[in-house]
């Protein structure tokens, strides 16, 4: 009886501050994501032709995000029947925006005008699967940020 | 070329639904199906447990020996009321007609607890504190016939291959599913299914029991009794089970079963009872004292 309630708040406090956080977090990201609507991203492996010559410069953008107790929860339960992890998708869908957005505040910065060569990798971090492991997810975004030449 | 980034539209790569739907859709639909597994699992090792030869039974119980309180038969006390219990009960499997093999085994433990239980291998273990309670010879009869019964129908051995089915799966469903907080529950659920015998299980034995009293004594008085005690037991120490917790069925149910099927074989209920050994109430007494003393 004292497991079903600790799982019970277990499950309630995941549901809680994680949906919590994952609210706050898209509206931060579909903000951030306008706010840089101008800043190209292309996946092309060649960088356009510009009239004059421009500078090139690696940007990258990282981030870790873990799952919360409910989510886990869920998808151990989907594990059994399998179907679509429907409480994963949103955690890495936030990953991946999340790591281009970085990179292009990087990009930014630097006053790009575009970054082409676009690539993400994915990190799943869990350590000790056995016993109440770690949940997390990395993304990193990086590509080539094309820099206008300085009018010096 | 023009490079450009349109805004996506919200909704492709996740999915709208609210996550307590597919929570709450996961955790019926898999504790249903799991339930029914189990259900059925519990059956077929309920049905097959009986083709285990009783042989093979007295070999398990050789392994949960030490689970069986051992018989300190030290005191003189003890000996005499081991002696006579065993008398009764050898009567009384003379009278429940125990398949060819078969033999029971009564042990009595010194202790105030009011109860009485039959395990594998045909061991039947009688608290003190229960045959303190009884009054006369006939009542003890229905709790020991009771208790062959349970031998008799190979209850004990049902209750283990349901409770071994049951384990083993719980336990590869909780491995495969890896998240240790639902192992744990998993593993709690399946200590509830330690050997307990079902309502229905209970109410056989009674029948049993009361053909066994008939046969045995021609009439089933005292029958009742044994219920009256148990219902007063259960009164003063204020339990109150509902019947659907409850693995007994209640104990007024009990005496209302033992009344139909009296008037229903014709078996009277008031006839004259058999006494207890005189010196029955002494030897309970100096095994009572001798624990004291302990």
């Amino acid at each position: 009886m004292a497991d079903i309630i600790v799982l019970i708040l277990l499950l309630a406090t995941g549901y809680f501050f994680g949906r919590m956080a994952e609210k706050r977090h898209y509206k931060s990201i579909l903000q951030r994501e306008k706010k840089y609507q101008k800043l190209t991203v292309v996946a092309s492996k060649f960088p356009p032709a510009f009239k004059n010559t421009h500078d090139t410069e690696l940007v990258m953008g990282s981030v870790v995000v873990s799952v919360d107790y409910f989510k886990r929860f869920v998808a151990s339960l989907r594990n059994l029947i399998g179907g679509r992890v429907r409480t994963y998708e949103t955690l890495v869908d936030r990953a991946r925006r999340e790591a281009i957005l970085r990179m292009k505040e990087e990009a930014a910065r630097l006053g790009a005008r575009m970054i082409f060569n676009i690539k993400l990798e994915t990190a799943s971090i869990s350590k000790n699967q056995r016993n109440n492991n770690v949940g997390s997810v990395e993304v990193l975004a990086y590509g080539t940020a094309i820099i206008p030449p300085r009018a010096d | 070329m023009e490079y450009h980034n349109p805004i996506i539209p919200e909704g492709i790569n996740t999915s709208k639904e609210h996550p307590l739907k597919e929570f709450f859709i996961l955790v019926v639909g898999v504790i249903g199906l799991l339930a029914t597994v189990l259900f059925v699992l519990s059956l077929v090792a309920e049905h097959l447990a009986q083709y285990i030869p009783f042989s093979a039974e007295q070999q398990i119980a050789g392994i949960y020996e030490n689970t069986i309180p051992a018989d300190s038969n030290v005191d003189p006390y003890e000996e005499k009321i081991q002696s006579y219990l065993q008398k009764l009960a050898d009567q009384l499997s003379g009278a429940e007609d125990l398949e060819e093999g078969m033999s029971v085994k009564v042990h009595y433990i010194n202790d105030d607890t009011v109860n009485a239980f039959a395990t594998l291998g045909g061991h039947i273990v009688m608290f003190r504190g229960l045959l303190e309670k009884v009054p006369d010879e006939n009542t003890l009869s229905m709790v020991m016939a009771h208790e062959i019964a349970h031998v008799k129908h190979r209850h004990p051995i049902k209750a283990l291959g349901r409770a071994v089915i049951v384990g083993v799966a719980l336990s590869v469903l909780s491995t495969n599913l890896g998240d240790s907080m639902t192992s744990r529950i998993l593993g709690d659920a399946g200590l509830l299914t330690t050997l307990k015998f079902s309502r229905d299980q209970e109410t056989q034995s009674d029948n049993t029991a009361m053909m066994a009293m008939a046969s045995h004594y021609g009439h089933i008085s005292g029958a009742d009794t044994l219920f009256e005690i148990l219902q007063k037991e259960q009164d003063e120490n204020n339990i109150k089970t509902p019947e659907f917790l409850s693995t007994h069925p209640l104990s007024s149910q009990r005496i209302q079963n033992v009344n139909n099927r009296a008037t229903q074989s014709g078996w009277s209920l008031d006839q004259e009872i058999t006494p207890l050994p005189e010196e029955f109430n002494e030897w309970l007494a100096g095994s009572r004292q001798a624990q004291k003393v302990k």
